[in-house]
């Protein structure tokens, strides 16, 4: 498994915890839960830029490694 | 008429009488707060009693006697929630047992407690020693309570961590296979979200017995049928895992790469998980 892949399944976490902190501040009640959950969520939204920032930073080094 | 009829028309007539005698009186009086409560509660049952059987009482004087019965606590505990002077005079005071760990004989022999049954209520509160017990008063309706030393009282959560976050009232959804909007409301969700969470365990409503929701909006069921085991909800738990992933992905890139300005990028992004994590977890435990 090249570096490259590695990278994307990190991303394909990364989404999920962004959309499971979603689900979560969207189903709690309790008010305190919520806004961690969302300020959490929002944090995720920057990790993930910066993972999609060095996936296309690979791509250009390795273009043969693209779309895997 | 006969004797047994007007036995029988009585008794319904005391039972409806009764029954919204003691809806007035409220729940107040299921507690038995006071002596007095307690003894309006047993004579307004046995006067009932009487009337329904006796048939030389007359219905007019025994409801006058049972009115009178009824209305005078209601009186009373209007009052009571008026005047604090009058509430102390009508249902009394607590009286100090034990303070600062000693026992005040005194106040023992002014409520003639026996050393014995002294003993006796403290081993019924689950205390042996006397020495652990810190404060004990016995409140008016003779129930006595007990404050712990610091140092004996039972462990909590608060003791142990610093912040545990508030948890709500979970919302019961689903009672006998019907669904129950109300309480759907109150957790904010709805049928469509709750159709769809069934769906993913595999169950149909009608299969339902009783379905909870907590605060962080995780469906928890009972079946009709005992024998299917569902899984635990592990949202949170499987969320947290992925997290603590995240951030071991991130420290191993920043290791695997060459690139100096990358390398910095997965620290920073592995430290800024570590604090989300540190964040996250006294709501996901």
């Amino acid at each position: 498994m090249t570096i490259g892949s590695q990278v994307k399944q990190s991303l394909a976490n990364m989404k999920a915890i962004h959309a499971t902190l979603q689900q979560l501040a969207l189903t709690s009640t309790n008010e305190e839960a919520q806004r961690a959950f969302h300020e959490a969520m929002l944090e995720t939204e920057q990790m993930i830029a910066a993972l999609k920032g060095r996936i296309s930073t690979l791509e250009r080094e390795e273009p043969q490694y693209k779309g895997m | 008429m006969p004797a047994w009829l007007e036995v029988a028309i009585r008794s319904i007539c005391i039972l409806i009488g009764l029954f919204i005698i003691t809806k007035l009186l409220g729940k107040k009086q299921l507690s038995k707060l006071s002596f007095f409560e307690y003894i309006v509660g047993i004579t307004i049952g046995d006067i009932a009693g009487t009337m329904s059987m006796d048939l030389d009482i007359r219905l007019t004087e025994g409801v006058t006697s049972i009115l009178i019965w009824a209305l005078f606590p209601v009186a009373i505990s209007h009052i009571s929630l008026r005047s604090k002077k009058f509430r102390d005079f009508v249902e009394g005071n607590s009286t100090v047992f034990i303070k600062n760990g000693k026992i005040l004989e005194d106040n023992l022999k002014k409520e003639k407690y026996t050393a014995d049954e002294l003993l006796e209520q403290l081993r019924k509160k689950d205390v042996f020693r006397v020495a652990d017990v810190e404060f004990a008063t016995l409140e008016a309706n003779g129930d006595l309570s007990i404050l712990l030393k610091r140092d004996k009282q039972p462990l909590t959560i608060g003791d142990i961590k610093p912040y545990v976050p508030e948890e709500k009232e979970p919302q019961t959804v689903i009672m006998d296979g019907k669904i129950l909007d109300e309480p759907l409301a109150t957790a904010r969700l709805n049928r469509g979200w709750l159709k769809q969470q069934l769906d993913q365990m595999g169950v149909a409503i009608e299969n339902v017995f009783l379905a909870q929701v907590d605060s962080y909006g995780q469906l928890t069921v009972d079946l009709y049928d005992d024998r299917i085991q569902l899984p635990e909800p592990q949202q949170k738990q499987l969320l947290l895992a992925s997290m603590k992933k995240a951030e071991a992905d991130f420290e191993l890139f920043s290791l695997q790469t060459n690139d100096a300005e990358a390398k910095q990028m997965y620290e920073q992004q592995a430290k800024h998980m570590q604090q989300l994590i540190q964040k996250l977890q006294p709501f996901l435990m």
